[in-house]
């Protein structure tokens, strides 16, 4: 099974059942379907063969001489098994569904709070739809210990810091990162911990903690000043840009621009959203993440079917 | 190869014999970190 596309002007072929990605030109990309289909109705893998039955379609513009040079490499990608690779994974889907599972990484919502009101929040400005709540040490301690307990032989577990805002529970996520650092050792395990904030209650404090024990952070805002503010202003609806962006900019700066990101969410508010992509670079962030929204259909920021073309470009 | 380069040499037919470590990152596949944390780790055996 072969899936190809063009993009910036590369030609991509991705050979999916040997999972071999292959950068063509064209007469390749324009071959590589019609070869698929013939060997597909039976025809023989011969360079000589197959540039006749090409040349026969009259599809192509190529000369013979071209083709036939052209399907030598594409046949010997196949004979080395990283074109055209068969689908051998059927048989084995029984197996791997009945293959035993464990668990490898929690999510923690260790603040069901949040001192932002972003509008797009699925947390419901971090009330989660119920009461506002801070997670116990006691429960973080016991989600710790069902994860190395399920963990079957995997070594690396990995644990989000996660909310509402994790901030506003600081002093519970220190105490279940040293929890979990005694349990390392006697379980033969190894916890990699990933912070997510809003930025709001970031402090020198903070940011020396994270450096030392987070192996990533996932630092929100959506790009240029009037995109964040506008979908993440505080409750009383002041913009959070100016007092997280220094502060951003600093912990990034801290870690050598490595092992974080800059996570942002686009809405139906800014189809431009390369700009704030552009924005965040300009910023001095060299690790972006910018995804689409994901919300209810009536939201008037939901992105509709009519807005994808817009958007697929602003990825190009 | 003239017409062709090859990016990814990774062999699923191998993988399968064996199965993988089970080592690679997980993390909450909801909105907040699909991208970030699982698109762009390096593999735990090359490391």
């Amino acid at each position: 099974m072969i899936h190809q596309y063009k993009s910036n002007g590369y030609n991509i072929v991705l050979d999916v059942n040997s999972g071999a990605v292959h950068v063509v030109d064209d007469i390749v990309y324009d071959l590589i379907k019609i070869v698929e289909e013939l060997l597909k109705n039976g025809a023989p893998d011969d360079s000589g063969y197959l540039a006749q039955a090409v040349a026969d379609r009259k599809a192509l513009s190529y000369t013979k001489e071209e083709i036939e040079e052209a399907l030598e490499e594409i046949l010997a990608l196949k004979a080395e098994g990283i074109l055209y690779a068969p689908d051998i994974y059927e048989k084995y889907i029984g197996d791997f569904k009945k293959r035993e599972t464990v668990v490898k990484a929690l999510c923690l919502h260790i603040a069901h709070d949040c001192n932002l009101a972003c509008k797009y929040c699925f947390a419901e400005e971090g009330e989660y739809h119920g009461r506002r709540a801070l997670m116990s040490f006691e429960t973080g301690k016991k989600a710790l210990d069902f994860l190395v307990a399920n963990s079957g032989n995997r070594v690396n577990l990995e644990v989000d810091f996660f909310g509402g805002e994790p901030l506003m529970n600081w002093k519970v996520v220190k105490e279940l990162v040293a929890y979990g650092r005694s349990l390392e050792e006697p379980n033969h395990k190894k916890f990699r911990f990933t912070l997510t904030t809003n930025g709001v209650l970031l402090n020198d404090e903070v940011m020396e903690f994270v450096n030392k024990e987070m192996s990533n952070v996932v630092l929100s805002i959506d790009g240029r000043k009037s995109t964040n503010d506008r979908m993440r202003p505080h409750r009383g609806g002041q913009g959070s840009y100016d007092e997280i962006v220094p502060k951003f900019q600093k912990l990034a700066a801290s870690r050598d621009q490595m092992n974080y990101y800059v996570r942002g969410t686009f809405t139906r508010n800014n189809p431009d959203f390369s700009e704030d992509v552009a924005h965040l670079a300009d910023l001095g962030f060299e690790q972006i993440s910018v995804e689409p929204v994901v919300a209810k259909p009536e939201e008037e920021y939901a992105l509709r079917e009519e807005d994808l073309d817009k958007l697929f470009a602003e990825y190009d | 190869m003239k017409h062709i380069k090859t990016l990814s040499t990774r062999d699923y037919k191998e993988s399968m014999k064996k199965g993988g470590c089970g080592e690679c990152q997980t993390s909450c596949q909801s909105a907040c970190k699909t991208s970030c944390t699982v698109g762009n780790q390096s593999c735990e055996k090359v490391k």
